[in-house]
């Protein structure tokens, strides 16, 4: 691959958009490449001042209303239409503007770990969709480790919890709060589980919840490990805490 | 499926996607007042048009809808005020304002660089602006963008491309430790 391939691709790969065998060669290009390299970090910190600085603005509650009311089947024969006195919705109006004034401030400045909440949300479930979701497939902590060990600096520490019920299916490497990441992949019946293993800085991290997944911090081998699946929260506790145990 | 079981699908694809459908009519039309009610035009054009729904991606056929109001909302008033585009208007005296803050102590800083990046993103062109928002902000992939734009995804690319790159030079022109 050379530059102008590499040039082209950067965008699709920050995306989550490439295929594994392109983003394997991309990323041995840019491990290669510090002008591709630069060029792609860039790229994630322009995606991060979005992300943080853009506002979301979420829909006002006398939206949701008005829609709420235009879904009711129309018995207008039976009741006559009600009409809202003026005041009270110049009333309605200002209180909304007022609430909805605040609620963007607040939603405006989401802190540093939503963005990290987000990549690990979107890598999980780009994972899910693909059609695999290790790079590595192994349930020998003997192979997985060295894999990693080949592609960044520090490898984690790996262990198979299948006596405990969480077989280890392999690992791969994601890109999450603008960094390249070792990830292990285990498996409890259905459910899979991804295990981040981040650097120990001191940025705050919290729990978190999307659309029936979950996202919970616990620690490997001393090392912050976030860990995103749709387990219960039980089993999601008792994952977590074989982790921290784990020597 | 019965019209009654239509009216409740489309009711709740609209509420459960409400965030993301007027979030977009906010970054298209720049007020409270004309995104809420293009979100509800499209409300009422979902639910007529619902029988239109041929499979595929809901949310995206419900943006598609939001977004086409959107539009329709700004080219209507393309046509009242034919000369001052009042958005790039006040885009550009809010660049002015925020040029002269790059200037200010160090505290004050982050408060006008956020300020930037938003404001910047709004004087983007509706088409690259629509992409990013879609892609950043709502998340969507690139196959879902070119279903709401209805565009094929190369012209999802391109416009990311070009976007990325207005804001990326835009901000760099602004701010000393360019991005």
């Amino acid at each position: 691959m050379d530059c102008k391939d590499a040039a082209r691709l950067l965008e699709p790969y920050l995306d989550g958009e490439l295929d594994r065998d392109e983003a394997r060669a991309l990323e041995a290009h840019v491990d290669r490449c510090a002008e591709c390299r630069a060029a792609l970090e860039a790229l994630g910190r322009l995606r991060h001042a979005v992300r943080s600085e853009a506002p979301h603005y979420p829909a006002p509650d006398a939206l949701r209303e008005r829609i709420r009311q235009a879904s009711l089947p129309q018995t207008s024969v039976l009741r006559r239409p009600r009409r809202v006195p003026a005041w009270w919705r110049l009333a309605a109006a200002c209180f909304v503007a007022f609430i909805a004034g605040g609620v963007v401030t607040w939603v405006a400045r989401p802190p540093a770990s939503d963005q990290l909440s987000r990549d690990l949300f979107a890598s999980h479930w780009r994972a899910l969709a693909a059609t695999s979701p290790v790079d590595v497939v192994s349930s020998d902590r003997h192979t997985v480790r060295p894999w990693f060990a080949g592609k960044l600096p520090q490898a984690p520490l790996v262990h198979d919890f299948a006596d405990q019920g969480f077989p280890l299916v392999g690992g791969r490497i994601d890109y999450a709060g603008g960094e390249r990441v070792p990830v292990l992949v285990y498996r409890h019946d259905k459910h899979l589980i991804d295990v981040y293993v981040m650097k120990d800085d001191a940025s705050t991290r919290r729990a978190a919840h999307r659309e029936g997944y979950s996202l919970v911090w616990t620690k490997l081998d001393a090392q912050p490990a976030a860990v995103v699946s749709d387990l219960d929260a039980q089993e999601l506790a008792r994952f977590s805490a074989l982790l921290d145990g784990a020597r | 499926m019965t019209s009654t079981a239509t009216a409740s699908w489309v009711s709740e694809l609209a509420e459960r996607h409400l965030d993301a459908a007027y979030n977009l009519g906010r970054w298209l039309l720049g007020n409270e007042h004309d995104a809420a009610d293009a979100v509800h035009d499209a409300y009422l054009r979902a639910a007529r048009s619902a029988h239109t729904y041929a499979g595929g991606n809901a949310r995206a056929w419900w943006l598609a809808i939001v977004r086409n109001c959107c539009i329709a909302a700004l080219n209507a008033r393309k046509r009242v005020t034919p000369h001052a585009d009042v958005g790039a208007v006040i885009d550009a005296a809010a660049l002015a304002g925020g040029a002269r803050g790059a200037d200010a102590e160090a505290g004050v800083q982050s408060a006008e660089r956020r300020g930037l990046v938003e404001r910047h993103l709004r004087a983007l062109p509706v088409e690259y602006r629509e992409a990013l928002v879609l892609r950043e902000i709502e998340d969507l992939s690139y196959r879902e963008i070119a279903d709401v734009l209805a565009v094929p995804i190369g012209t999802v690319m391109s416009r990311l491309a070009r976007a990325r790159a207005n804001l990326q030079k835009a901000l760099a022109e602004d701010t000393d430790h360019g991005l």
